[in-house]
């Protein structure tokens, strides 16, 4: 688990490998009960932590207007890394599915009796997040966020994601 | 004009580093890593309606701009946050002196003949990249170009002037200020807009009507003459 501070906020993020129950962490996200809220990232969509923290600035920055789009902050936070603008496409990408076995959970001002609890709720084996490049599935990544060639010679995937969130609402 | 105190706290380290016309420059610190803010301050003297549309037009057009370019394979520095609300926008804080400080570097103390040659090489390319793609950056100046520290690799800064065009007669503009800025500031330099255009040439596939109508731009300046 590593926290992160982001506008005097903190974010806590803890990753997990061999996931088994995330059928369960779906059903009980979908139906409002998780319990801390949480937000769970498919992983393999992030190659470095940084985007998710440009993600995470843009989900605080909404939050402090009282203008999120989606239902809940970290629901936010999982939309905004996106990059896009379609609520239940990103949602369904970069969220979670039933079969997903590699998990990022990430909690705003988490207690570190919250992320405790938020440990407990995941059947896996939490891993360190310098994992994150070595399991990232590029090709994957590249179609999700239409990076191409000429942008992959001059950038790293970290960066052009970064871009990516932070440049939606003016495409 | 009045200067609104931020409401993020981690704007508090803001350090004012240049300010233009049209945009205030800070140094921050964006999740952890130095950045730089670009505001777009409000023009007192223009109605309130017509200002915030076109701030927040212009501000859109350049974070637009600066990923477009990324995505020709041209760098420029990493976005890292558009604030339609305040108007600013947050990047990279690129390490590394500007071209100008380059050339006029070279200037004073003898010419590198290699490092010019590489630099104006690089300049053609992105250029021509760009151009190809349809983008023309609108201010090439020698200031808006940066020399990234250790990898030596050109940066693009400064998409505020940035439009999407594929006529010649934008792209010849664009290249005809950069040939004008070169000349009254680097002439010291030799001739660095020949290397470039070499690049340029190389780089980009509609060279030739691209230089074509940058003859033509060289007779009558960068306004067309609006007779008849």
């Amino acid at each position: 688990m590593k926290v992160f501070e982001i506008n005097g906020n903190t974010l806590s993020l803890a990753l997990f490998a061999d996931v088994t129950n995330s059928k369960e962490l779906l059903d009980s996200m979908q139906a409002g009960t998780l319990d801390p809220e949480v937000a769970f990232l498919n992983a393999s969509l992030i190659p470095d932590v940084f985007p998710v923290l440009a993600a995470a600035h843009r989900t605080l920055i909404s939050k402090s207007r009282e203008s999120l789009t989606t239902r809940t902050l970290h629901s936010e936070l999982v939309y905004n890394y996106s990059g896009s603008k379609h609520i239940t496409e990103s949602l369904k990408r970069c969220g979670i599915s039933e079969s997903s076995s590699y998990v990022l959970a990430a909690r705003f001002n988490a207690s570190p009796d919250e992320m405790k609890a938020v440990e407990k709720l995941i059947n896996g084996k939490e891993i360190d997040l310098d994992e994150f490049e070595g399991r990232a599935d590029q090709a994957q990544i590249q179609k999700h966020y239409k990076i191409s060639g000429p942008e992959l010679g001059i950038s790293t995937l970290a960066d052009a994601i970064t871009c990516r969130i932070a440049a939606r609402d003016a495409l | 004009m009045e200067i609104d105190p931020k409401p993020d706290s981690e704007n508090a380290a803001l350090v004012l580093v240049k300010q233009g016309a049209e945009a205030r420059v800070f140094e921050s610190v964006f999740a952890g890593k130095r950045s730089i803010i670009k505001e777009r301050f409000s023009k007192k003297y223009r109605h309130p309606t017509l200002d915030s549309k076109l701030t927040l037009k212009r501000l859109n057009a350049e974070a637009r701009c600066m990923t477009k370019a990324r995505r020709l394979g041209v760098l420029t520095p990493v976005l890292y946050a558009v604030d339609p609300v305040i108007h600013t926008l947050t990047f990279e804080y690129v390490e590394g002196p500007s071209v100008k400080d380059v050339f006029l570097g070279i200037g004073s103390t003898g010419v590198f003949q290699e490092r010019l040659t590489d630099i104006a090489t690089q300049i053609g390319d992105a250029i021509g990249k760009l151009h190809d793609g349809g983008l023309v950056h609108g201010d090439l100046t020698t200031s808006n170009m940066l020399i990234r520290n250790g990898t030596n690799k050109l940066v693009l800064i400064d998409f505020g002037l940035s439009f999407t065009s594929t006529l010649p007669e934008d792209k010849a503009v664009d290249l005809y200020v950069l040939e004008r800025a070169l000349i009254s500031m680097h002439s010291s330099c030799g001739n660095v807009m020949d290397l470039i255009l070499a690049a340029y040439k190389k780089s980009s596939k509609q060279w030739s009507s691209t230089l074509n109508k940058l003859a033509q731009v060289r007779q009558r300046g960068r306004k067309r003459t609006m007779v008849g």
